[in-house]
């Protein structure tokens, strides 16, 4: 019985991992669909719960329910588009949404330009539904980007899980060792060394990894990114910005202030005093990046 | 941060007097000199005035205070905004008495 149950458990999960495949979605449902990872949640429910909260939920959301990628849906010359807005949204390609390396990185080779036109629209009406189900899923972290060394390791292969050890007999599918998830580059992949030039048109979005590298590493810092962001395998990977209080608690722990104060009277000129206060602040952080970033 | 000096005048009216310091990389299009905030208008940092790794950030603020005045309340509030400056988190705030008496 609990072999048959295994065996059901293995299909149901293996068959969504499966739709990552050559065939390119056309939709955003087919799209959300291939990278659809809510099967995960029947037995890693605390780390699912964690990651529903999380940025990479609604990694097309922004802050507290924003569009942010609707400055390039707009009509091109219309006040606040960009120059990869075209004049027609169904003009959209995917080149047109270069945020797609970062957030959304499974439409870069795995989503038709109808993807980008339907995106486009969806922007335009303010269909935050639709926008929504545009997800970096466990699928993405744990398949599309978990190998770094494809020449020498070969791509993510269909229907694998990697992930920080082999887990034989993973009722979900395999689950293959992935060289890098417990490492600073795999987040860096996307948190940012700063302008992306790779582009016809340039743009910089994070700068986070850069500062990782050539501030806190020459430094001495020894902490990866999940080291302190996804501390006993938190999901949530921190800071949450809708949830005000945790991001204050959050960046309290992170800067340490200090203030010193003097009070006295100031003498330029003989006999004019001038009564003076003098603040003295030190903040220090512990992060391993610069604050704030972006 | 926003350093606020608070103290009452001779005449007895409450004055405020406030100094800010901003924490962040600054960039531009590299075509003209204007600050850009979006990643889609951005290409790359002109100024970095944020908080790196390991690099402590030193400041001083004075005030000078009018003529009889011996003491003033001061705030310090350090806040992190996000996406725009009415979104805002709050990080420390720190209030001493400084006193120009022994």
């Amino acid at each position: 019985m609990r072999f048959i149950l295994l065996l059901l458990i293995a299909a149901f999960v293996v068959m969504p991992l499966s739709n990552v495949e050559a065939q390119k979605a056309k939709t955003i449902d087919e799209l959300a669909k291939q990278f659809d990872s809510s099967q995960c949640k029947s037995c890693h429910a605390e780390i699912y719960a964690q990651w529903e909260k999380s940025h990479h939920a609604r990694p097309l959301m922004g802050v507290k329910g924003g569009l942010m990628l609707t400055p390039l849906a707009l009509k091109k010359g219309q006040p606040g588009s960009t120059a990869f807005s075209e004049d027609d949204p169904k003009k959209m390609k995917i080149s047109n949404f270069p945020c797609f390396k970062c957030h959304l990185p499974q439409a870069v080779n795995h989503a038709e330009d109808s993807v980008a036109v339907e995106l486009a629209e969806a922007l335009i009406a303010k269909d935050s539904a639709k926008v929504a189900k545009l997800q970096i899923t466990c699928i993405v972290c744990h398949n599309e980007k978990a190998i770094i060394h494809k020449r020498e390791l070969g791509a993510p292969e269909k229907g694998v899980i990697y992930g920080k050890k082999d887990v034989p007999g993973h009722a979900g599918g395999a689950v293959k060792k992935s060289a890098i998830m417990n490492d600073s580059v795999f987040c860096g992949q996307c948190h940012g060394l700063g302008p992306n030039l790779e582009f016809d048109q340039g743009f910089q979005c994070a700068n986070l990894y850069g500062s990782y590298l050539h501030n806190y590493i020459p430094n001495g810092g020894t902490k990866t990114c999940q080291n302190c962001h996804m501390e006993k395998g938190d999901h949530l990977i921190a800071p949450n910005f809708n949830d005000d209080k945790q991001t204050s608690e959050l960046y309290a722990k992170a800067l340490a202030l200090d203030v010193e104060t003097l009070g006295y009277e100031w003498l330029r000129k003989a006999g004019t005093l001038v009564p003076k206060i003098v603040v003295g602040t030190k903040l220090t952080s512990n992060a391993g990046h610069r604050i704030p970033d972006g | 941060m926003v350093v606020t000096a608070s103290y009452k005048d001779k005449d007895g009216k409450a004055v405020e007097s406030k100094q800010e310091r901003h924490y962040h990389p600054q960039a531009t299009n590299c075509r003209d000199t204007k600050m850009k905030y979006g990643a889609q208008w951005k290409i790359a940092n002109i100024r970095d005035t944020s908080i790196q790794p390991m690099q402590p950030k030193k400041e001083t603020f004075e005030f000078d205070l009018p003529e009889g005045v011996r003491s003033a309340d001061v705030t310090i509030d350090v806040v992190y905004e996000a996406v725009n400056p009415d979104n805002k988190y709050p990080i420390h705030s720190v209030t001493k008495k400084v006193s120009l008496d022994k």
